[in-house]
């Protein structure tokens, strides 16, 4: 056995002969696009996993649901054509869209549509969104498009959460498949899925009204790196990522002329979640103390400027929203003072545990020294994921951490007993009451606008700042969506531009 | 030789029972409710209940260790509870990435770094050894992570001779495949190429000096046949070694350089199943690589055997 130098060529020869072939999406069709993906979903069926991937790629792409949420956040009808609903709110009727079919040729009725929503609630149910669908009583399949649903006590938030990818329908035939063989009724099809690289769907030519759907293939690429991410777009191995994950890096997309950076709006309200259930934190003046700290135009130059300030838990883009920035203002001193008078003149220490997630490692460190100022020493902890949710949410060990909520209408969660902030208001659970109970849309909005002032004034968490959608496409891409209202997939209107 | 051989082959079965029952502790004690990773933070407590109870995660520790060794023993690795997918096909597929890689990786580094490590002793104490070295200590400083992202930036991003990042499938495109692995495998191969010029140099440094070394340039062998037929085969020895060590960092390398590079290969599985709690992704992965990386011990041991007869008396 000895190694002599003409192998050593050989070898070196048979690499070097590959054949350097250039990306295969330079040759791009006009219909087709590349989309670019931070996460993977683990699975496609948005009844089983609670991955916002999954909605990001299937819904309503694949999966329809009743009503739809349109670019603006409005609900608008899908599968339902029209519903009404009973003066007392308990009472919705659906009236279907006819002629659906879904993806394997089985026909969409109103028993399908009674399958599909009994799945949610059911007490063997384990989908993930169930709490959004438990006020319900009973659905009924009046006639074959008409479909009645009761519930136990009203909930103004059941159309919009039946217009969630969650309660998307489903057949009985593939309910059980949907999670690796998606079926359901939407403008695509499943084609298929290369685990830890790419899912593609196709254009359903069975779809009631192609008139808006004009792109025949959409391909997600799962890149999850952000530095991977800035050359698969610069390599144009991607033509878009709809939710950049790297605001640091956007500057250096921002001057390439091929791409448009658009800045958008999403649900995620970014907050320093604070345990009111421990101590100190139990205490208001302690919990107003640490509002008086911060500095949000701080907090928002770590995300490179992209958020807006919020001062409750609510997003500037509703209508219902109300400025209270100021509830608290940005005031060292008054935070100072306010900690002497809760008994602590010299401060505290506490711990700020941070789930691995971009906007809060870049906060943590701002966060912390901001708390600094007033005394307050925080260390910093970081932690995985699914150690977050298990320490943190579930077992509510922990003193301060940083964390969106990107869920729609999610006010809610101030009114839950048990919930992970230990927040408890008999104040703030009546008025949420009346919040679902109402059926007037324009007296929930003044509703809406007394339970932020509540929030607000108990400073149960530090409210920071809205999460910002940072789009990215090629130019020539028209119809992306701006702003995020729900972790939707909705392409109808997308299209190149010759 | 046999003897030496049984010997060997005991102790790494020994080594992989242990392992079962360390990776097994590790798996269970990690911190994190796969119940509730899938079913998000809307999840009710009793949706939560049905989920575990569904998977087995309710049941006590030795249930479900004996469950998964019986699993192993009967070739059954169960199925991913993230993906839903058979764990055998979902690390195969991944393996049909990583190896390919970690191997072209591998072949890189031994067919850069044996003839720089050669022609650096041979030059020694000159201007070329001294510039060998200093690449070598370049290699050896630079992170991987970084050296791939400079190789995007410049052979797909800027000269679009190589794709900046994913693989197209060994089926579908098998010619693209071999060429969306060539960037990654230098990436991953710059540190190994160091380090083995190092070894390769200070043995052949060495073997230089010995006195068989001496006999054969006295006698007049030409001077390849004297560097490459005497002094290398002897110089392979702890080069053998260091590559056999190398391949296990080669896989701990892959879970950066995949994700550099989008590569859906074992690393990334493996990132993922940890992120996912998919705690029978995790266990059956790092069970193989035990296994793999036993396997290549035991490689190096015979390969030891095929260079120097000694070990097959002293064992």
């Amino acid at each position: 056995m000895s190694i002599s130098r003409r192998h050593l060529i050989g070898a070196a020869g048979a690499v070097s002969m590959l054949p350097a072939f250039g990306p295969e999406a330079w040759a791009q069709a006009k219909d087709k696009v590349v989309i670019g993906m931070s996460l993977e979903p683990p699975v496609l069926d948005p009844t089983k996993n609670a991955a916002a991937a999954i909605r990001s790629i299937a819904c309503p792409s694949i999966f329809e649901s009743l009503g739809r949420i349109d670019r603006n956040g409005e609900i608008k009808p899908n599968l339902a054509e029209s519903w009404k609903i009973s003066d007392d709110g308990k009472e919705y009727v659906f009236k279907l869209r006819s002629g659906v079919k879904f993806h394997n040729g089985e026909a969409l009725d109103a028993s399908v549509v009674k399958f599909s929503v009994d799945r949610l609630f059911a007490a063997e149910s384990t989908v993930p969104a169930k709490s959004l669908y438990t006020d319900i009583e009973k659905v009924e399949a009046v006639d074959p498009t008409t479909v009645k649903i009761t519930l136990k006590s009203p909930n103004s938030y059941l159309l919009y959460n039946l217009s969630l990818g969650d309660a998307g329908i489903m057949h009985p035939k593939s309910a059980s498949t949907n999670d690796k063989q998606p079926v359901g009724t939407g403008p695509f099809t499943f084609k298929e899925r290369k685990e830890g690289d790419s899912i593609t769907i196709e254009r359903f030519a069975g779809y009631r009204d192609l008139g808006d759907i004009k792109l025949k293939t959409i391909v997600f690429k799962v890149v999850k790196d952000p530095s991977a991410q800035v050359s698969a777009l610069l390599a144009g191995d991607v033509d878009t990522f709809p939710g950049f994950q790297a605001p640091e890096l956007v500057e250096r997309l921002k001057k390439d002329a091929r791409f448009a950076v658009v800045v958008g709006t999403t649900e995620g309200e970014v907050i320093m979640a604070t345990n009111n259930g421990k101590k100190p934190f139990n205490d208001l003046k302690v919990r107003q103390a640490m509002a008086h700290a911060l500095n949000r135009a701080e907090l928002i130059d770590a995300e490179s400027g992209f958020g807006t300030p919020i001062g409750s838990h609510f997003a500037p883009h509703n209508k219902a929203y109300i400025d209270l920035t100021k509830t608290y203002p940005f005031d060292i001193a008054k935070g100072k003072a306010l900690l002497a008078e809760a008994g602590y003149p010299n401060g505290f220490e506490a711990s700020l545990k941070l789930p691995p997630v971009g906007y809060a490692q870049r906060a943590g460190e701002v966060l912390a020294s901001q708390l600094g100022k007033i005394g307050i020493k925080v260390s910093i902890t970081q932690l995985q994921w699914p150690q977050w949710l298990s320490e943190v949410f579930k077992e509510r060990n922990y003193d301060l951490t940083i964390v969106a909520h990107t869920e729609a209408n999610d006010l809610d969660r101030y009114a839950r007993d048990g919930y992970y902030w230990n927040y408890n208001s008999p104040e703030f659970k009546a008025k949420w009451r009346e919040v679902v109970a109402t059926t007037d849309f324009a007296k929930r909005d003044e509703l809406l606008k007394v339970c932020q002032r509540i929030v607000a004034r108990d400073a149960v968490n530090g409210f920071l700042y809205q999460l910002a959608k940072i789009g990215v496409w090629k130019k020539e891409l028209v119809g992306m969506w701006q702003n995020d209202p729900s972790p939707s997939a909705d392409f109808s209107g997308v299209y190149w531009k010759a | 030789m046999i003897d030496f051989l049984s010997r060997r082959l005991a102790a790494a079965l020994l080594t992989l029972v242990l392992a079962t029952v360390v990776v097994f502790a590790i798996v269970e004690v990690l911190p994190g409710d796969p119940a509730l990773v899938m079913l998000g933070t809307d999840a009710r407590p009793d949706t939560l209940a049905a989920l575990r109870a569904q998977y087995g995660f309710d049941q006590p520790l030795t249930v479900r260790y004996l469950h998964w060794i019986g699993g192993l023993l009967s070739f059954d690795l169960g199925s991913s509870h993230a993906y839903g997918t058979p764990v055998a096909k979902l690390i195969g597929d991944r393996l049909a990435v990583t190896l390919p890689l970690g191997a072209l990786a591998l072949s890189w580094a031994l067919l850069v770094a044996i003839p720089l490590g050669v022609f650096a002793a041979w030059k020694h104490g000159t201007a070329s050894d001294w510039g060998v070295m200093g690449f070598t200590q370049i290699g050896i400083s630079l992170p991987n992570f970084w050296f791939g992202i400079v190789l995007v930036l410049a052979f797909a991003v800027t000269w679009r001779i190589f794709p900046a990042g994913g693989f197209p499938g060994w089926r579908q495109d098998p010619v693209g495949s071999i060429h969306a692995l060539i960037l990654p495998a230098l990436a991953l191969s710059l540190g190994e190429i160091a380090i083995l010029t190092r070894v390769t140099r200070s043995a052949m440094l060495d073997t230089l000096r010995e006195d068989y070394v001496r006999t054969a340039r006295a006698k007049g062998a030409p001077e390849r046949t004297v560097l490459f037929g005497h002094a290398l085969r002897n110089a392979l020895i702890p080069v053998t070694t260091v590559a056999g060590l190398i391949a296990g960092f080669l896989i701990a390398g892959a879970v950066i350089i995949e994700s550099v590079f989008r590569l859906p290969g074992v690393g990334q599985l493996v990132y993922d199943s940890i992120n996912n709690r998919d705690l029978i992704v995790i266990k059956n992965v790092v069970i193989l690589f035990t296994l793999l990386v036993l396997v290549v011990n035991l490689a190096v041991d015979l390969a030891y055997v095929a260079l120097d007869p000694r070990p097959r008396v002293a064992a």
